[in-house]
């Protein structure tokens, strides 16, 4: 469960969020969409500890993010913007090495990898060094490692960022059984038609302030409109970075 | 296992796994032995050739002094005619050395004045100095000789104008002539110390940001100290053995290579000065170790961090250099110098002299202290919020 409040952050002349506030709730999948550069990555980055909010609040279940950083950082798995992976090691040993920074021993771990190998397809490739993975291939590391530690808080900036078609329909199902699971989904997407597909509940940023705000169907009534597309249109103000 | 060591290890396998950082530790060991090793031969060369080879001596104005002519060509010396202008011939380096004999020498001579002879040569030009030395010598013997027969010749004993005769006793052994070839050692080792882990330290922070692996590992619990330590910790296993290689490199060069056919003389380090050298040198694997992490995580690519940590052997070289030529006297004062202390050891253990245990253990506290310090300034510059892009 994510709660944020009131976030403002400022990196030098640049506004970045003037007033984000949101609630993700577990068993859900919570998108939070809008243009390039609306502010869903730095949101995120305080949410994942990295930036300390200038102004306002953000707790993951009832963790201070600022305060409690190690406590939420054991709470969440993330898919940060930058994804990359260890070439010199193998996809297992990037895996391993992310649940012994969590703090799993090898009894609960190895049993753990092998789950995540199977569950995301990963056999072909878990005993080869990550160098000249594809961007697939990568990604599937990266998420492997984010959720090793079995966080209730899953947290994905882009996931689908340069994926092909079949790589993207696996990463769907994946979102949707991490929400099945109970976890707390949130993640972040400039492409409305993903949003709409996956979302229970969508979160419309634009210029570092959250704009408009529910279900799809809700939003739909708001905008008085059939076409979603045209509901984000109208709630965003301008068709800039969307597609 | 904590979050030190879990970083540690990742961090060796990941390194050891990297063929670039073995090759740059294992090449940065042996370019100091390497360098000594071809100076020792070359010089050594330089040095045998010209002492046994006839010199060949151009003299204009040969027919002015025939008894000297005639004297130099008993002392094996090969007369060549001179090159039309002397001084351009020398300063270009056609001919090492020239002696002219003036025209007036002839009449100076026989009348009993000093009959002057010039000789022209480049001082600034190391290799033409052993020839040019050999001429003057070899005149002088000439003028001592003349000189004593011509007093004889007048009733008086040649020993009268020497009221004072000095002998000089050159108490240096072989060894400690060697020390010219040995003093260059300890900065060597210390270049040694601060390239050997450059390679991996770079990779470990700038190379991390560079290949987008630092964002999400700074999301795992871990806290930012643990994530410094265990980087640098990872990096001393190979500063540690590009030393321990280099130290071995120069054993094999003094003790095992055959230094006396080049020299004239054998080298030799014995084991128990290179153990001392080495624990010497320890505290300067933390000491590099920390400000290359500092360096490289102010620089926001590789390739920017791989500029700077390579430049940063040159200042410890500055003092070392200066320790070859200005003779300073190991002091309290010197040993707070982080390097400068070790370099000063390493050259009384290498003339075989006994260390004072005081200026050992000024220089490791001073030399722990800075790098306790600059690690602390490492953990400070990773809990800031802008390691994540690097900027300043």
């Amino acid at each position: 469960m994510i709660q944020v409040t009131n976030l403002h952050k400022s990196f030098g002349e640049v506004h970045a969020l003037r007033g984000v506030t949101f609630h993700a709730p577990d068993g859900q999948i919570t998108g939070l969409l809008g243009p390039n550069g609306a502010g869903k990555t730095t949101t995120l980055r305080v949410l994942y500890t990295l930036l300390a909010p200038d102004v306002g609040d953000a707790f993951v279940d009832g963790f201070d993010v600022r305060a409690q950083a190690l406590q939420v950082q054991e709470r969440i798995g993330a898919l940060p913007d930058a994804r990359g992976v260890y070439p010199r090691l193998t996809a297992r040993e990037n895996v391993r090495y992310y649940g012994r920074l969590h703090g799993l021993d090898n009894a609960a771990l190895e049993p753990r990898i092998d789950a995540l190998i199977e569950l995301l397809d990963m056999h072909d490739i878990a005993e080869r060094r990550a160098d000249g993975f594809s961007t697939g291939e990568r990604l599937k590391v990266a998420i492997a490692r984010a959720i090793i530690h079995d966080p209730a808080n899953v947290l994905l900036d882009e996931p689908t960022n340069g994926l092909d078609v079949m790589s993207t329909r696996a990463m769907r199902d994946t979102i949707r059984r991490l929400r099945d699971e109970g976890r707390c989904v949130l993640f972040s997407s400039h492409i409305m038609q993903e949003v709409a597909v996956l979302c229970d509940h969508i979160v419309i940023i634009a210029r570092g302030k959250v704009v408009g705000a529910g279900s799809p169907d809700e939003l739909r009534r708001i905008a008085n409109t059939d076409d979603l597309e045209d509901a984000f249109v109208d709630i965003i103000g301008t068709e800039e970075g969307l597609e | 296992m904590s979050g030190v060591t879990v970083v540690f290890f990742k961090e060796l396998v990941d390194n050891l796994r990297d063929r670039r950082s073995l090759f740059s530790t294992l090449g940065y060991a042996l370019l100091g032995p390497g360098i000594i090793l071809l100076l020792i031969v070359v010089m050594g060369n330089m040095f045998s050739e010209e002492m046994e080879k006839p010199l060949e001596l151009p003299v204009s104005g040969r027919e002015n002094a025939p008894a000297l002519v005639q004297f130099l060509k008993q002392r094996n010396v090969v007369l060549q005619d001179a090159p039309a202008d002397p001084r351009e011939a020398v300063r270009k380096g056609d001919v090492d050395v020239v002696l002219i004999i003036p025209d007036d020498y002839g009449e100076d001579f026989g009348a009993g004045q000093p009959a002057t002879v010039q000789i022209v040569a480049d001082s600034s030009r190391t290799s033409a100095m052993p020839n040019a030395q050999r001429a003057r010598n070899l005149v002088e013997q000439y003028a001592r000789q003349t000189g004593a027969l011509r007093l004889l010749a007048r009733g008086v004993s040649p020993t009268v104008v020497n009221a004072v005769s000095v002998e000089t006793v050159d108490v240096s052994t072989p060894q400690s002539q060697a020390l010219i070839f040995l003093s260059m050692l300890p900065y060597f080792l210390v270049m040694a110390v601060f390239l050997g882990g450059a390679t991996v330290i770079i990779d470990m922070t700038a190379g991390e940001r560079e290949r987008n692996s630092l964002e999400p590992l700074l999301i795992n619990p871990i806290e930012r100290w643990q994530l410094v330590l265990g980087k640098l910790l990872a990096s001393l296993p190979f500063s540690t053995a590009t030393l321990i290689a280099s130290l071995a490199a120069f054993a094999a060069v003094f003790n095992v290579f055959p230094v006396e056919r080049f020299m004239g003389m054998q080298l030799s380090v014995d084991v128990l000065a290179l153990l001392n050298i080495f624990l010497i040198c320890l505290p300067m694997v933390f000491l590099a170790g920390a400000l290359q992490m500092v360096i490289a995580t102010f620089t926001r690519t590789h390739k920017e961090a791989q500029t700077y940590v390579n430049w940063l052997p040159l200042i410890p070289a500055l003092p070392g250099m200066a320790l070859a030529f200005l003779p300073v006297k190991p002091t309290v004062w010197a040993m707070l110098i982080p390097t400068f202390g070790q370099q000063m050891l390493i050259n009384q253990l290498m003339r075989g002299e006994v260390l004072d245990s005081a200026h050992v253990l000024v220089s490791i506290v001073s030399t722990l202290l800075v790098a306790g310090a600059l690690i602390l300034v490492a953990i400070h510059l990773y809990g800031r919020e802008d390691i994540l892009f690097g900027k300043k």
